[in-house]
């Protein structure tokens, strides 16, 4: 029902990327301030870590501790995760090959099936409260697709939408992922987009009910060597943009106390 | 997507501010998620219910449903024990989309105290906190 039209109506729109999820208009945009968001910059953070940050995220917002809705932008080290209803089905070599390769597997709460992360693709995990912004979940998941369709156009890539699967596609293949888990109205987990990702892990999986689906990259796509970090810049340019929003740049030391007890490192 | 107008909230549930309804159904609560809940999701692939048996406090996590590539947790409107589940749900969620407070039905209940179910909202107080 509503995901086709929805799909529909991007694709047919003559400005097939929509102006964001807030109907707010150029107007109302010049008189009002736009919400603040708060980002953090990481490098190469560990899945679990990651996790662990974004649950301590969640838990502070609902309390109110943290007053802002915030997005993780960061890489991760080569890992699989399964969704809240797995794929480890879906995996094509052994455990003893995965174990070789020191990829792990991690069962998430997210939605979606198996997927992989590495170097090279960006992250980026939206801590946001969608019941108190009255974003709904599908809206949401959208924006987050317009966020990553437009960051490709940035570069010439004419990504679209897929009736078949959620995410961004360049053809049969997939460039872009989004899986999220939305807990007391509060979104987590996020989007990875396929920046210069080594994509031959993604052929040790087969991506469930999809046959004749690749993975590709923006690199791939546009044949140029592009910088994780210009890459990011856009990113959350296109956040601004799709959610009508603007980031306040944070470290995670800013958010002290709330989270003293994490062990992460801060990249900026 | 539908506007507010457009989406149904019966008299005869209680809503909680976490979107699910309870009905007084004999001396048992059934237990669902409203029109509004799923509207926003979106269409909804998988849904996923405790065992016969489980105990819940109120508010306590009791399943999630999966729709467009985001799970989402639910909550028990009023403490109790699941006798029943909509086991339907597994091979046809869509039921959640199509009829949220008959046949998309997820559990049945014995609550603690069937009377907290006047703790949730009628359905204009329920309405009115979507306007808000």
């Amino acid at each position: 029902m509503v995901i086709s039209k929805k799909i529909s109506k991007f694709k047919s729109d003559s400005q097939p990327l929509s102006t964001g999820v807030r109907a707010t208009t150029d107007n109302e945009r010049q008189t009002t301030d736009p919400k603040k968001w708060l980002s953090i910059d990481f490098e190469r953070v560990d899945y679990h870590e990651a996790w662990v940050l974004q649950e301590k995220l969640i838990m502070a917002r609902r309390a109110g501790i943290l007053q802002n809705d915030i997005v993780l932008f960061l890489e991760h080290p080569p890992v699989f995760t399964l969704g809240r209803r797995g794929g480890r089905e879906c995996m094509l070599v052994s455990q003893d090959f995965l174990d070789k390769a020191g990829i792990p597997i991690i069962q998430v709460e997210r939605g979606g099936n198996i997927t992989y992360h590495g170097p090279g693709q960006q992250v980026a995990y939206p801590i946001v409260d969608l019941q108190a912004a009255r974003i709904k979940v599908v809206d949401f998941v959208s924006g987050l697709e317009d966020v990553m369709l437009r960051t490709a156009q940035n570069w010439g890539i004419a990504a679209e939408r897929n009736d078949a699967n959620r995410g961004i596609w360049v053809g049969p293949q997939k460039m872009g992922s989004i899986g999220i888990a939305v807990r007391r109205g509060i979104s987590f987990h996020g989007l990875a987009l396929n920046v210069r990702t080594d994509l031959r892990p993604f052929s040790w999986i087969q991506p469930c009910g999809l046959q004749d689906v690749g993975m590709t990259s923006m690199q791939q796509e546009s044949a140029q060597t592009l910088s994780m970090n210009q890459v990011r810049v856009v990113l959350k340019i296109q956040f601004e943009a799709v959610f009508g929003i603007k980031f306040i740049q944070k470290k995670l030391a800013d958010l002290g106390s709330i989270l003293e007890s994490l062990t992460l490192t801060d990249s900026v | 997507m539908k506007e507010l107008n457009e989406l149904n909230f019966p008299d005869d549930v209680r809503y909680a501010e976490s979107h699910e309804w309870a009905r007084l159904e004999g001396d048992k609560l059934k237990v669902g998620i409203s029109d509004y809940a799923q509207d926003q999701l979106g269409d909804i692939v998988f849904v996923e219910l405790p065992e016969v048996g489980d105990t819940f406090g109120k508010g306590e996590e009791f399943g999630t449903v999966e729709s467009v590539k985001a799970v989402s947790e639910l909550y028990m409107p009023v403490a109790g024990e699941v006798v029943a589940i909509n086991d339907t749900l597994e091979d046809a969620p869509e039921k959640v989309n199509n009829s949220p407070y008959s046949d998309g039905w997820m559990l049945e209940i014995k609550a603690d105290d069937a009377s907290k179910i006047g703790d949730l909202m009628d359905n204009n107080v329920y309405l009115n906190s979507l306007k808000g």
